[in-house]
């Protein structure tokens, strides 16, 4: 199935160079390729009908100059290009998009996506609700079911439980295939650099999962025969915030002396830390999507009914898995980013930084908005902070 | 929500004409704060919420608990001009510029009161303050930040939070008449669940028949402020936008006495009656342009539409995101908590069959359009806010929108809820002198197409 002549690490460079080269050859091939925007849309689904799940992502690289008729300027700056790139005709490959309401701007992109980009005809918007509340997760579960026949309409057939059994079960396996690359980084020096791996992830999100798993596959022999550089850097760093699809950024703080050795961002962990449970139906995807993704935009209400709130205590619900990543990977250091103008992630910044005080773990919060031109500025604090560490 | 007074007879003519009614309206929520504040020195418990198209406000209210909302206290401290401490107190706290101007408000109100006040109210707070709250009563309804924040003020407070829901989906999808019995068995089961938790909490039982009073109560209130709405639509518009802004409390969250709020809505209602049947204006100048203001005004800076108002510039109608639908017929249904769901669900379903008629996507577009037909706008005040996603992302589609379908054309503001220091009134009014002449444009270019305004 895979026409590629190049394996591994190279591979997911090429494929991060030119995201849409492999789906449109599968388009041409007779397959459907539906995109779809941040983590929520259930690509389960998508695998199942035998279509070709393609996550959207904007170009940091690329300025934003028509998207300013459709949306304002104090919104993400990361939706805002996928809207731009979209008028511009970039995603003409796909045949399709689903969004999420996972925040606010989430939700408008996919109902300006309508009005505006008229590549992709079937366009899908899930509701996802605020809370991870039992009713929530049953409400949710009704609005995968929604996605589901619509999506078996544009597919000409039904949905069978065999199939998306299967198709849990692969994406699964690429999930924990991931987590098998990321131990590779807990090592001192990590074995693989913040900049591979995000190509590697990058590519997780433009082929089928098949072609992901044998991509992963493949990248993990790699690295495992490498031989450890002996050079140690100062620090070793967790990258925390939303979206982050371009290498520059890991390049900036790398390039400080430091190694990034994992992250909490949706193009990372957050997006293949936790499995769909069997027996593999819509209600667990609700939970594995609902419940499961750690994302800020999902209130989690570890204290739901309780007369008394400890801040502590929700703290520690909220972030205790970061706690673990830090443990886990030995951890110095944590640089919150985040893109301008998300809500979700700025309000968790003040109570995140002060959950990792009380674990005696330095942290700096940077902010940039989506351009590649916003990052130099902020060099010079991450080295500082960098500094701090050795 | 500035003015305290009632005009004398012996000021200068007032640029915008006051409707007398308005005045008790506005002081049913001045009163409100004060008389929690006085509860609560009574050992009552205070609750803060968010607004929550009133699935939250009734149980709260048939319980007989006293609610602020740090939501609305915050366009009162930036009308007092008090706000800049409280931004910098938040901004101090590590917590972003560019977020919600009434998130950061309340947070550094909550960081002064708690970090630096030992608990107590800070001193500039006005009209006494707000009490520390027993209960944060988050909702998901309209934007991220409604729940993002109250569960941000856990630094500062161990009350309790809860975060009601609603289902956020006037699309395509969210709109099918086969779904609405899904959403509402949803809001239902929510509800039951927050209502116990209330129970739980403060260790009392709800009054069921007081709330189905105040959920008719509601439907009453609603019905009146529909019929208010509708009135504007008449040549001159009898009722200015700030007129609205400065009674729409106690129909948005029922601040105070519901069945008082109910007779001061009456009497607003027979007043605006009486100025269309006579043609008065909401202004004391000739109209000569009618506009819509989108969407959250400038709180800091509302004697800015004296000027305007003095250049003949009526503002007939204003943020829809402030006005309650006309309410559905709850009659059918005898669960207390389906009425409330079904009244509450209905703001943000009610527009979308037309939306859909219109072949528009997003529904806010669509009811600007119909605002704009109804009003006969000759223009749009679009007043982006730096510091809000949800009131300002969809503002570039219906700009786009109303000059594509209506040739209506928009001013373009920037500016802020809160912080004044991103809003200059000399620029804009230079700027709105040069729109005087685009407005007249498409006037022309309207009547040109057949449109009859």
């Amino acid at each position: 199935m895979v026409t590629a002549t190049t394996k591994g690490l190279s591979r997911a460079h090429e494929i991060y160079a030119d995201r849409g080269k492999r789906v449109r050859e599968l388009r041409k091939a007779g397959k459907k390729i539906i995109g779809y925007i941040c983590l929520y849309p259930p690509i389960e689904i998508i695998t199942a009908m035998g279509m070709v799940p393609f996550r959207i992502f904007g170009d940091m690289s690329e300025p934003i100059t028509v998207a300013d008729k459709v949306s304002t300027t104090v919104v993400c700056p990361f939706l805002r290009s996928i809207i731009d790139l979209g008028i511009k005709g970039k995603f003409d490959f796909l045949d399709g998009a689903v969004g999420a309401h996972t925040c606010d701007i989430g939700m408008t992109t996919i109902i300006a996506w309508r009005d505006y980009i008229k590549d992709a005809p079937f366009t899908h918007l899930i509701d996802v609700p605020h809370t991870d509340h039992a009713p929530a997760v049953d409400y949710f579960e009704g609005q995968i079911n929604f996605f589901k026949q619509h999506i078996e309409e544009l597919a000409g057939e039904k949905l069978s439980g065999d199939k998306l059994k299967k198709a849990c079960e692969l994406h699964n396996k690429q999930r924990k295939l991931v987590r098998d690359l990321y131990d590779l980084r807990k090592s001192d020096p990590p074995r693989l650099n913040s900049m591979e791996n995000l190509e590697v992830m990058v590519s997780l999100f433009s082929l089928p999962v098949e072609e992901g798993n044998e991509l992963l596959e493949a990248v993990i022999r790699e690295v495992k025969e490498r031989s450890i550089k002996p050079a140690k850097k100062k620090a070793r760093l967790l990258v925390w915030g939303p979206v982050f699809d371009n290498t520059s950024l890991y390049e900036l703080v790398e390039s400080t002396g430091a190694d990034v050795v994992v992250d909490d961002t949706c193009v990372g962990t957050r997006a293949f830390w936790a499995d769909v449970k069997a027996p593999y139906d819509l209600h667990a995807l609700a939970q594995r999507y609902l419940v499961d993704i750690k994302c800020p935009r999902t209130y989690r209400d570890t204290q739901h009914q309780e007369t008394e709130r400890s801040y502590d205590k929700d703290l520690d619900s909220r972030f205790s898995y970061i706690k673990k990543a830090v443990t886990d990977w030995h951890v110095n250091g944590v640089v919150l980013q985040s893109v301008k103008y998300c809500d979700t992630h700025g309000y968790e910044v003040p109570n995140l930084r002060h959950y990792l005080d009380t674990l005696g773990i330095p942290s700096i919060y940077i902010e940039h908005d989506y351009s590649e031109r916003s990052l130099a500025p902020i060099k010079t604090r991450v080295e500082a902070f960098v500094e701090t560490l050795g | 929500m500035s003015e305290t007074a009632t005009p004398s007879k012996t000021e200068k003519k007032r640029a915008i004409n006051r409707l007398k009614s308005m005045y008790p309206l506005r002081n049913v929520v001045q009163q409100d704060y004060i008389d929690t504040l006085k509860a609560s020195n009574e050992g009552k418990p205070t609750v803060w919420s968010m607004l929550n198209y009133w699935e939250g406000d009734l149980p709260l209210k048939a319980m007989g608990l006293n609610i602020v909302y740090p939501e609305n206290y915050a366009t009162l401290l930036a009308a007092s001009g008090a706000a800049e401490p409280f931004l910098d107190a938040s901004d101090s706290d590590g917590f972003p510029t560019h977020m919600c101007g009434y998130g950061r408000s309340t947070i550094g109100y909550s960081y002064r009161m708690m970090k630096e006040n030992g608990g107590k109210i800070p001193p500039d707070a006005p009209l006494g303050g707000m009490a520390k709250p027993a209960l944060l009563l988050g909702s998901g309804i309209i934007c991220d930040a409604r729940f993002k924040w109250f569960q941000s003020l856990a630094r500062y407070f161990d009350a309790p939070e809860w975060c009601l829901e609603m289902p956020m989906m006037a699309t395509y999808e969210g709109s099918e008449p086969d779904l609405e019995a899904y959403q509402v068995k949803f809001l239902v089961k929510e509800l039951k669940d927050f209502i116990a938790f209330l129970e739980k909490l403060f260790k009392q039982k709800m009054d069921w028949a007081k709330l189905e009073e105040l959920t008719d109560l509601a439907v009453k209130i609603h019905e009146t402020t529909y019929k208010i709405s509708e009135l504007r639509q008449s040549i001159p518009g009898p009722m200015h936008a700030t007129d609205f802004w400065s009674s729409m409390p106690p129909s948005l969250f029922f601040a105070g006495d519901m069945k008082v709020s109910l007779k001061c809505y009456q009497d607003m209602l027979a007043e605006v009656q009486e100025r269309v049947n006579n043609k008065v204006s909401g202004i004391n100048y000739p109209e000569r342009y009618r506009l819509i203001f989108a969407e959250l005004p400038p709180w800091h800076s509302l004697k800015f539409f004296d000027s305007l108002a003095e250049m003949g510039w009526n503002f007939v109608f204003e943020s829809f995101g402030y006005h309650a639908p006309k309410p559905p017929d709850l009659s059918k249904y005898s669960d207390p908590c389906e009425k409330l769901a079904r009244l509450s669900r209905n703001f943000m379903f009610n527009v979308f069959p037309e939306a859909k008629a219109d072949n528009i996507q997003n529904p806010i577009v669509e009811t600007y359009l119909k605002i704009a037909r109804g009003f006969k706008a000759d223009g749009f005040f679009m007043h982006p806010l730096i510091s809000c996603r949800a009131a300002s992302c969809s503002l570039r589609t219906v700009q786009h929108w109303e000059q594509e379908k209506l040739d209506v054309p928009s001013l373009w503001v920037e500016g802020d809820i809160i912080d004044k220091r991103v809003f200059n009134p000399q620029e804009v009014l230079a700027r709105a002198e040069a729109f005087e002449q685009t407005m007249d444009h498409y006037r022309k270019v309207r009547k040109s197409r057949g449109l009859d305004w």
